[in-house]
């Protein structure tokens, strides 16, 4: 879908986190990824799952809704998608401050993505709690 | 989406959908790229979209994939015991990729790895009697879904056990989204299943729900040379309709 037939959103407050070497860094996904035992996405789906920071790849599992792109790359290796082990090799090397407790997952596909809002300040929410600097959202 | 969504800091990435970090099992390219994503935090001074200028390393080397496994040759026999038959050749490779990786993304639909026979089997029966409005009779599989959802998942996870007995065969890295597709559509009873189910579907009463899954079934340009996408279709569409 095109940018201008998209009702616009942003930009929001702008905020500068602390240096990068001090940051704690969560993902945001929105490949519908979930734990095997969460319930999978549906259509049109404006919830979200919980993935914790040790999450294990056989553990994580994809019900994104389209069609439009294969499994096969996330199925081969996950951090293509999911990239929690770059994050924790970025952290062991001091180049960021630390990698998130929680990091979360929506599906995509929506042609409204104001309608992530509630839910999109939730887990903002749940991250300052977390200690978190930097949301890198990392869509499919 | 970025130019709607307006984030602050925004990289756009030269890569094929479903590889955002651009190189399968190269740490350092993906490094590279959110390197390059978390560099933004210290450049930018308002809202910034920035374009990655590198390719990812394999893009290409799909153009000219095929799979060494000649499917065609299941040619006799119903629709379902085509499909069986096709599903029995790719098992050992989809058995050696599980054990190679211990994991599999096999079973969202509900079914579980050593179901698959019984997923196939269940999918060739809707396509062959157009039957899209009600779950399949099964003692043997819990559905994750109702219809005419289930549908959709019952198709990913065929096409993922596909995915991964084609990923355990000699060669490099997993063929790309349109090499994947060109062979599923051209070259396989589930290609010839996947159409006919979407046939259903087409013919299903008159559901938003039901052309939309058609639209989620099949990737864009394989539904009888064009999409299978409604033209029209708003959001949220209620589950029930």
């Amino acid at each position: 879908m095109r940018a201008e037939a998209m009702p616009a959103i942003g930009p929001g407050e702008w905020v500068t986190p602390p240096q990068l070497d001090q940051a704690t860094v969560a993902i945001v996904s929105t490949a519908g990824l979930h734990r095997r035992i969460d319930p999978p996405f549906a259509v049109g789906s404006l919830d979200y799952r919980i993935i914790p920071g040790d999450i294990q790849f056989d553990d994580l599992v994809l019900s994104h809704i389209s069609a439009n792109f294969d499994r096969s790359a996330f199925g081969q290796d996950p951090n293509i998608v999911f990239p929690i082990d770059r994050l924790r090799e970025l952290a062991s090397a001091g180049e960021i401050g630390g990698v998130a407790r929680w990091h979360y997952s929506f599906m995509g596909a929506m042609p409204d993505p104001s309608q992530f809002e509630e839910t999109g300040e939730e887990i903002g929410r749940l991250m300052a709690q977390d200690g978190v600097d930097v949301a890198f959202l990392v869509p499919i | 989406m970025s130019e709607a969504v307006v984030p602050p800091r925004a990289l756009w990435v030269p890569f094929d959908l479903g590889r955002p970090l651009g190189a399968i099992d190269d740490s350092e390219f993906q490094k590279n790229v959110m390197r390059t994503a978390f560099g933004l935090l210290d450049t930018a001074v308002e809202p910034t979209i920035e374009d990655y200028q590198i390719e990812a390393p394999d893009k290409g080397l799909s153009d000219t994939w095929s799979c060494p496994l000649n499917l065609t040759s299941e040619s006799s026999g119903s629709l379902g015991e085509r499909l069986l038959a096709e599903v029995a050749r790719l098992r050992p490779w989809a058995i050696e990729t599980r054990r190679q990786r211990g994991r599999t993304l096999f079973g969202i639909s509900g079914a579980r790895e050593d179901q698959v026979d019984e997923l196939a089997r269940q999918f060739a029966a809707i396509a062959e009697t157009g039957e899209v409005t009600s779950e399949p009779v099964t003692d043997e599989i819990s559905w994750a879904f109702e219809m005419p959802l289930l549908l959709r998942h019952i198709a990913d996870d065929l096409r993922t056990f596909y995915h991964e007995a084609i990923a355990a065969q000699p060669g490099g890295n997993a063929p790309d989204h349109d090499a994947l597709s060109r062979w599923i559509f051209s070259d396989t009873v589930l290609g010839e299943t996947l159409v006919l189910v979407a046939d259903g579907l087409t013919k299903a009463p008159d559901s938003p729900m039901a052309q939309l899954v058609r639209g989620l079934l099949i990737p864009e340009g394989h539904y009888r040379g064009g999409s299978a996408f409604p033209k029209e279709t708003k959001f949220p569409i209620d589950p029930a309709t």
